[in-house]
């Protein structure tokens, strides 16, 4: 401000000297007038300078107000800009909240709904794996008497009045739906010891629709009985058909391989299936006439030595449609060598029928031994005929229903079964009846066979079996089974050394036999 | 001797008969059947247990055991009876619905 009032100062001095430099040329005419116009523009040139200032002033004002406005604006923006995303991401939020209440409301839902038995089998079955495991077989507690009425000279004669405990586990492993392996293990508790028995092990290996294989210790695929029917559950009666007991005809069991199969041939139900096996061959508990023949497993398989062949076809003839019942018809043979390249051959024919309440099965079987030159030859026959009938649909009138209801679940069964053979080896008699090593049975005699009746061991044994089961469930049974044994005379029983000695006449024994058994 | 040929023959031509119509057939293995084959199963199932199941033994129920130990049950059941390949997929599609 100095400054300018300094500049201003320094103007009017200017000014005055200018005007007093020229005066003297014109003071004589115009002194009074121009006096008047310096203090206009003076007084004009202060106003002008005020005007400036205010000027500059309102322009900064204004400028402030511009600098103001425009901050103002950008927060504005900066702020709608907020809101939009705001809007924006509360939209979003919405959008998501819509969905996990649909998916809490379709969760609450399968929560609240039990769950689906496939969904359950297929978690179930991821839970166990690929590789499945089951053990199966069957337990029997059995309970024989068998009084004997006479004595056989110089043979073991022993009265059966005992318990028994028999337990098989079954395992089945399946490592993939094309393999399964299958493994028994036996032990049997009795009277005269214990024993135990490795009955099967093998794999079963399906290669197609029409083939399986099966490799390793099986049931032989003989007939009908090894296989399908020995197992405690399963069989009617608790003692084996005669030629598939102690005196029996072909092998129980065979290491070795088996192919087969079938296929339907006509309508539904019309089947037909082939097996067909090799082995290691038949084997007998002695070289002599009549010994008993054994598995591939018995402790005193010493007299093996050779290969078999074995095959079987079965039929069934009825459409399944018809309502008539399953009708099977097969036919078997098995061959081998047994000792030092002598043959053992045989073949047998077997049925089987079903219909509603009743159930009827028989085989028979014929076996050539072909025996070293010093002894007379040894060739078996044995047969069996079984029937039996549910009393499923017998309402006895006047009887309770309660007591109906029992009724109900009884079969009763009658079976005829033989054997012919010319000799019986002495020392099976003794062996089977508990007196040989290994206690019980020395594994040779299938334990299925065992009564204990002398009367089993005759050359033409024949029995008549009648039976009353009360079923508690498919696989749970109490069975009971009295057995009149009609032996035949004649024939020869036959020393370790080959003596024989006439059979003569046989007495004849009765037998109970009871069990309660469940299969698992 | 002469015996012992015609048997080996026997069993070398079933053997070939075999994997001939083996090779023909398709795959057992095959995948999960689908929704109609699986009906289809199903009933052909439900008629064959009644009658194929009681042949050797009292028939099992469905409900006697788990699916997986069914699979494991047929394939056991298949092998002793020897049952056509497709009786025993609709047998254990059955057994599993129980
Ligand atoms: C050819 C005869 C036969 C037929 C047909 C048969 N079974 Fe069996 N089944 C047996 C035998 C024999 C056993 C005893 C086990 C063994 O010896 O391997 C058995 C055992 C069983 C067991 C007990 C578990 C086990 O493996 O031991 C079940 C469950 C079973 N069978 C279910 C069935 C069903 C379901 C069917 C119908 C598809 C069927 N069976 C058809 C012969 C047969």
């Amino acid at each position: 401000m100095s400054a300018e009032r300094l500049f201003s100062t320094f103007l009017f001095a200017f000014a005055v000297a200018a005007l007093s430099l020229a005066g003297p040329a014109r003071a004589a005419d115009s002194d009074g007038t121009d006096a008047v116009a310096m203090k206009q523009i003076r007084s004009e040139i202060r106003q002008m300078r005020e005007e400036r200032k205010r000027d500059r002033e309102v322009i900064r004002s204004l400028e402030i107000k511009v600098q103001q406005l425009e901050t103002k604006d950008s927060k504005v923006q900066a702020g709608t800009q907020q809101l939009q995303s705001t809007d924006q991401k509360l939209k979003e939020t919405t959008l998501e909240l819509q969905q996990t209440n649909a998916r809490v409301k379709s969760l609450q839902t399968k929560v609240d709904a039990p769950i689906a038995p496939s969904q359950f089998a297929s978690d179930f079955g991821r839970y166990l794996g690929s590789h499945t495991f089951q053990i199966t077989g069957a337990a029997g507690f059995n309970f024989v008497y068998d009084q004997q009425s006479g004595a056989l000279d110089g043979l073991h004669h022993a009265t059966q009045n005992t318990f028994f405990f028999n337990f098989e586990p079954m395992f089945l492993y399946r490592p993939a739906d094309w393999i399964l392996f299958e493994g028994e293990l036996e032990g049997s508790f009795g009277q005269a010891g214990t024993a135990v028995d490795l009955p099967l092990a093998d794999f079963q290996i399906t290669l197609n629709d029409y083939m399986m294989i099966v490799a390793g210790l099986f049931d032989q695929p003989f007939g009908d009985w090894y296989e399908n029917q020995s197992p405690m559950w399963v069989n009617r009666f608790v003692s084996a058909p005669l030629p598939f007991g102690v005196e029996a005809v072909v092998p129980p069991s065979e290491i070795g391989l088996q192919l087969r199969g079938g296929l339907q041939w006509g309508d539904l139900g019309q089947d037909v299936d082939y097996t067909v096996w090799g082995g290691n061959g038949p084997n007998f508990s002695e070289s002599v006439p009549g010994a008993a023949i054994g598995g591939p497993t018995a402790i005193a398989s010493s007299l093996t030595n050779g290969k078999s062949i074995g095959a079987r076809v079965r039929f069934y003839p009825l459409p399944l449609d018809e309502h008539l019942g399953r009708l099977e018809l097969g036919a078997s043979t098995y061959n081998g060598k047994w000792m030092n390249g002598h043959w053992f051959n045989s073949w047998g024919v077997d049925f089987n029928y079903f219909n509603g309440n009743l159930q009827m099965r028989g085989e028979w079987v014929q076996a050539y031994r072909q025996m070293p030159s010093n002894f007379s030859q040894d060739n078996r026959q044995g047969w069996y005929l079984q029937a039996g009938y549910f009393l499923n649909g017998l309402n006895v009138p006047g009887f309770p229903d309660k007591l109906n209801s029992y009724i109900h679940r009884l079969e009763p069964l009658v079976r005829y079964s033989g054997v012919n053979q010319h000799g019986v080896a002495i020392d099976d008699i003794h062996g089977a009846t508990g007196v040989g090593v290994g206690g019980l049975q020395v594994g040779l005699i299938p334990d299925f066979g065992l009564s204990g009746s002398p009367a089993l061991f005759a050359p033409h044994s024949r029995e008549v079996a009648l039976g009353l089961d009360y079923w508690v469930a498919p696989s749970i049974v109490w069975q009971n089974e009295f057995d009149i044994e009609l032996p035949r005379a004649g024939g020869v029983f036959v020393s370790s050394t080959g003596a024989s000695t006439p059979a003569g006449s046989i007495p004849n024994d009765h037998a109970f036999l009871t069990q309660f058994t469940v299969g698992f | 001797m002469r015996k012992l040929f015609i048997t080996r023959k026997l069993f070398v031509t079933i053997v070939l008969a075999g994997v001939a119509l083996g090779s023909l057939s398709r795959p057992v293995f095959a995948q999960a059947p689908s929704k109609e084959e699986k009906r289809r199963l199903i009933l052909k199932g439900s008629k064959l247990w009644p009658v194929y199941c009681n042949q050797c033994h009292n028939a099992r129920p469905p409900g006697e055991k788990a699916p997986y130990e069914w699979d494991q049950e047929i394939m056991h059941m298949r092998m002793l009876g020897n049952i056509p390949a497709d009786d025993a997929r609709a047998l254990v599609e059955y057994l599993k619905t129980r």
